[in-house]
């Protein structure tokens, strides 16, 4: 019984903090600390230190199963796939590729998402591929797309110790990206001035000299406001202006509109404190900007972007060290997911879709025909199940039933379809719902690489084996084209073959190998000829469009605001200790613990009103469905605003939220709807909601 | 506990640490610290001898050898229906081939914290500890502020090894060999070694001077460690400190003196739910385990009640608490020594940077001047 330890990355979110899996029996029964990580330097947060639970656990999918008369039995591998291949050939024959797609993983690693995308382009022949992004970060990649060019992170993690202001909006990162706010901690106590932009008292917001705590989805307004002082006192970067942006006569117009008299009232912030941000953000030496979901997830989700793009530009502060738009994104390879081309308008390194160039250039490198029609995204093909249009879909590692808005309609969507395939660990809401079960190795499990929110490409490698007769995903694919007729196009023996073939189809991984990946402790891309040990800042002479472009944006309410019938903000969030919605790390005791009794935050002032007791249970209604759960008194939330996590089944936020969307992206204003509360009976205990399997809410 | 330390002490000279190394594999596997390739230091169960052990100074691992005796997750009993079944780990004899002497002074002090426990002793019977004098001083460590080190501490190791000089000529070391317990006189049997006299005890006790003067000035640990028991520190102050507490569990994980733990059950055939320590539910037990896991007081469910009571709700109360542990007489009669051993882990894990120097300081700078 002899211990092995193998290093690896957290798989909890998009920071990548470096970890030692201690496994001994083919089982992983610690994890260490790596003081010589770049970024993590020895600490973890406490998803971190419990991956041990969340890979173990026993209910572990081995064998595959296929839905016969309504119950799962255990299937061959062959038997399984040929049957999915069978399928897949006849809905294409009979409805054409865009009757098909898939949905990747933003947990999943880069040779997975590039197999995924590279089976739906040349197998399927279709553009049908998405992954969960849309629910987190598809504005910024549409924004920042607009205003820059690229939609990254500009700067890296360790710019915070660099940086003499710290701006955070919209992001609570000492708990969902825990290192990083740890790090923003050690820089406010070395000296940095620290601001924080929340509708909620986070804890950095506890510990920050300025916190502007705005009325939800008031982020334009505010920052408009902001820009507008700016241009008053002359506190603009105007070097920066004339050299690398255009259109800043219209937006310093733009702005005027918006005085600091009329955006206090709109905002709820003090005048006062609006001036003193504008000054310490825009006349700092180096000024890093932090900005999360709180930012992303309205129906103005891409214009919020495009204000913070703004401000930034406006001031100068990007292209250097210590400064930057630095988007925190939620899962640990959302920024991979994305890179890898699991959009449907883009290959990978954003290759256009639409551009016959980049079609020709993977049909010739793939030696077979490409898709050419535009995909859909996950929303759009959940959309065109309900009208009959789209028949099979392959879902791998994600739980749209509970992390999507609207489950219902999710629901109806997915049962619409002919064939749901689910690649999964273990039997999540959505694979009940599925035609086929098939066990998936988890990151423990397997080589390959985890692309980090400061685009940072690190090697994982293998601790144990897959349980059963689970596999890889890029293995089922190469498999599943091999069932389709092409034995050639994906036979891949190692991750690291897959991982060579997409550097050489790419240009901002074209000076990246495993070899060098390992000597240099991961490499941020773009790492090519110009830049072969990759790039920390971006943007630092040019930005990908030229020049950085100044878009006038608005302030519009959102979708639903709070009337008689719904009286109350609603809002959701993350916790600390738990992770999207919480398949992995609720299997640890001790972060399941750490879960509130109540999953309603309300302020003890509206909990008063109503005659609340704390933990006293309560129905919670929107125009889309209700949910009964236990209040928890917080002072995170301001009167009239009410706070859910939403990792928890029993408590699905998303029966609430709205989906009403960002018409440039789909994504959904999953930040903010209204609500109204009815207690329940002082002793009666909330029912937990679940999904039943017909779709329709049932109560347990 | 005492007999394990029936005191002897012989001492030899050795020139090669290579022999010792061999002549101990025979009757043990081999635990040693490893650096891999970026410069980690882990502790790794050492196959052949590939690797050369580090021996010597600032190779401190991050994470102690805590979990080669008290293990991180561990099957306690298995209920197959019917009858519960204690599940003894199944432990082959192992050597720690190079324990520093603040890890050391740690597992002494969890050997008292854990003389009952049939798990623990069942490991820790089959480890031999060989202990090494450390040659300047860590990064973050404190040991001599504490009583901990550098040098190892009487009655913590079965061999100590410290080194007496380098011939930087040709590359070679004489090392003193100290075979301080019964267990550690029989581990060398059969090796031939030369006898140490009174002047090479000398020489240990010279370097060991001259290594403690290397140490920075940390009065302001001693300080403030004066002051957390003979006053109370003000209230204010654990705030502002717990605020900036995430609750990760580092500190406690990789404490060499932490010892708390949880236990929880799986139960098969649930599929749904393997977890029962959650509230509200209740399972229908048919087959379980009973796994035992390291715990940390600075979770806010650690002392959670299932009604929802909690003694310990506010994140200050469990800062102040994890202090008190570490730092108050009150454990002196019990222990012999404070719960800290000055090793600094806690300072380089801590992501809301409130690790025992920033704690120490922050007393020391609002408490002391
Ligand atoms: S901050 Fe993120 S990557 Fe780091 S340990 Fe926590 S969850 Fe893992
Ligand atoms: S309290 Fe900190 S310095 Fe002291 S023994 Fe524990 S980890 Fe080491
Ligand atoms: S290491 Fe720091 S943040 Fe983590 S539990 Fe300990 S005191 Fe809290």
């Amino acid at each position: 019984m002899s211990q092995t330890q193998v290093n690896s990355i957290c798989p909890f979110c998009g920071v990548g903090c470096g970890i030692a899996l201690v496994a001994s029996d083919n089982n992983i029964t610690a994890v260490q600390p790596l003081s010589k990580h770049p970024i993590s330097q020895g600490k973890l947060c406490a998803k971190g230190w419990n991956t041990p639970f969340g890979i173990n656990h026993h209910d572990r999918l081995t064998q595959p199963l296929m839905k016969v008369d309504g119950e799962f039995r255990v299937v061959s591998w062959k038997h399984a796939l040929s049957h999915i291949a069978e399928n897949l050939k006849q809905f294409i024959c009979e409805s054409g590729p865009q009757s098909v797609g898939l949905i990747s993983s933003a947990r999943a690693t880069n040779e997975d998402n590039y197999a995924a995308q590279k089976f739906a382009r040349a197998v399927l022949k279709t553009n049908n591929i998405d992954h969960c992004a849309r629910i987190c970060h598809s504005p910024t990649v549409a924004g920042l797309k607009k205003t820059l060019g690229s939609g990254a992170m500009t700067n890296s993690i360790d710019d915070v110790g660099k940086a003499d202001v710290i701006l955070v909006i919209g992001a609570d990162p000492t708990e969902n990206h825990a290192i990083i706010g740890g790090k923003i901690m050690k820089a406010k106590l070395r000296g940095a001035k620290l601001i924080v932009v929340d509708p909620r008292q986070t804890r950095l917001a506890k510990v920050a000299d300025l916190h502007l705590q705005l009325n939800i989805g008031t982020n334009i307004a505010l920052l408009n406001g902001l820009l507008n002082i700016i241009f008053a006192h002359g506190w603009q970067n105007d070097e920066f202006i004339a050299r690398r942006c255009e259109g800043a006569d219209a937006l310093k117009a733009h702005v005027a509109d918006y005085t600091v008299e009329k955006v206090s009232v709109i905002t709820g912030v003090d005048g006062a404190d609006l001036v003193k941000a504008a000054k310490l953000y825009s006349q700092a030496n180096a000024a890093f900007l932090a900005y999360g979901m709180g930012i992303t997830q309205f129906v103005s989700g891409t214009n919020n972007v495009i204000a913070v793009s703004n401000l930034a530009l406006i001031c100068g502060q990007i292209g250097r060290e210590g400064t930057g738009i630095n988007p925190l994104r939620g899962q640990n390879n959302v920024q991979g997911a994305c890179d890898m081309g699991c959009l449907p308008n883009v290959y990978p390194d954003y290759q256009s879709a639409n551009d016959e160039q980049v079609r020709s250039k993977f049909s010739r490198a793939w030696q077979t025909e490409v898709a050419r029609l535009p995909g859909l995204t996950s929303l759009g093909m959940s959309h065109q199940a309900r009208h009959g249009n789209f028949r099979g879909l392959l879902i791998f590692g994600e739980d749209p039933v509970v992390t999507d808005p609207d489950r219902n309609k999710v629901a109806q969507g997915l049962r619409a379809m002919d064939l749901l395939v689910v690649i999964e660990l273990s039997m999540t809401e959505t694979a009940k719902m599925a035609d086929i079960v098939l066990p998936a190795a988890s990151f423990a499990e397997k080589r390959g690489t985890f692309t980090n929110c400061e685009r940072r490409v690190q090697l994982i490698h293998k601790a144990v084996s897959p349980p059963g007769e689970a596999k890889i995903d890029w293995q089922i694919l190469s498999e599943l084209a091999k069932e389709m007729g092409f034995p050639e196009l994906m036979n891949w023996q190692t991750s690291e073959q897959v991982f060579d073939e997409m550097c050489k189809l790419t240009d901002s991984f074209s000076g990246m190998s495993y070899p060098r990946l390992k000597q240099n402790n991961g490499l941020q891309w773009p790492c090519n000829n110009e830049y072969p040990d990759g790039s920390r800042c971006l943007h630092s002479t040019t930005f990908p469009i030229g020049k950085g472009k100044l878009i006038p944006v608005y302030h519009v309410l959102t979708d639903e605001v709070p009337d008689a019938e719904y009286p109350y903000w609603f809002t959701t969030m993350r916790l600390h200790f738990h992770y999207g919605c919480g398949s992995m790390t609720r299997q640890s005791p001790l972060l399941e613990r750490e879960t509130p009794i109540g999953l309603l935050f309300i302020h003890p002032q509206d909990a008063l009103d109503l005659g609340l007791k704390n933990h006293q249970g309560v129905t919670v209604s929107s125009r889309r469905g209700c949910v009964e759960t236990r209040i928890e008194f917080s002072n995170q939330v301001s009167p009239g605003l009410l706070s859910m996590p939403y990792h928890f089944k029993e408590a699905p936020s998303n029966f609430l939220t709205n989906d009403a969307m960002d018409p440039i992206t789909e994504m959904p204003e999953l930040k903010v709807c209204a609500v109204n509360i009815i207690p329940l009976p002082e002793n009666q205990p909330p029912r937990s909601s679940v999904l039943s399997d017909a779709g329709s809410r049932v109560s347990q | 506990m005492i007999e394990r330390y029936n005191i002897v002490n012989n001492r030899y000279l050795l020139k090669d640490l290579g022999v010792l190394k061999h002549h101990l594999a025979k009757y043990y596997s081999v635990v040693q610290i490893q650096k891999d390739a970026d410069g980690e230091k882990l502790w790794t169960e050492q196959f052949g001898d590939k690797i050369e052990p580090l021996f010597g100074h600032n190779h401190l691992p991050l994470t102690s050898p805590k979990g080669f005796l008290f293990a991180e997750k561990e099957v306690l009993y298995k209920f197959d229906g019917e009858t519960f079944k204690t599940i003894l780990p199944q432990v082959q004899p192992k050597v720690m081939f190079g324990v520093q002497a603040c890890d050391l002074s740690a597992i002494a002090y969890q050997d008292k914290f854990f003389e009952h426990d049939p798990y623990y002793q069942k490991r820790r019977e089959n480890i031999l500890l060989v202990g090494i004098d450390c040659e300047s001083p860590c990064v973050t460590g404190f040991c001599v502020q504490v009583d901990a080190g550098p040098h190892v501490k009487d009655n913590t190791a079965d061999l100590v090894l410290s080194r007496l000089n380098v011939d930087d000529a040709n590359g070679s070391s004489e090392w003193l060999v100290i075979a301080a317990t019964e267990k550690g006189i029989n581990s060398i049997k059969g090796m031939t070694l030369d006898k140490a006299d009174n002047k090479h005890l000398k020489l240990r006790t010279k370097l060991l001077e001259k290594v403690r003067s290397e140490f920075v000035d940390y009065s302001y640990i001693s300080n403030a460690i004066e002051y957390l028991n003979n006053n109370s520190v003000p209230a204010q102050l654990w705030e502002e400190l717990s605020v900036r507490c995430l609750g990760c569990s580092g500190c406690t994980n990789l404490c060499p003196t932490c010892s708390c733990y949880t236990t929880y059950d799986v139960v098969e055939q649930q599929p749904e739910k393997p977890v029962s320590i959650s509230r509200e539910v209740k399972l229908e037990v048919t087959k379980s385990e009973t796994i035992r896991c390291w715990d940390s007081c600075l979770f806010e469910g650690f002392q959670k009640e299932a009604s929802g009571h909690n003694p310990s709700q506010k994140a200050a109360q469990r800062v102040e608490r994890f202090w008190f542990h570490k730092f108050s007489d009150e454990y002196l009669p019990e222990f012999q020594r404070y719960g800290c051993v000055g090793c600094g882990r806690c300072e380089q894990t801590c992501p809301g940077t409130i690790g025992v120097h920033s704690v120490m300081k922050r007393i020391d700078q609002q408490c002391c001047s």
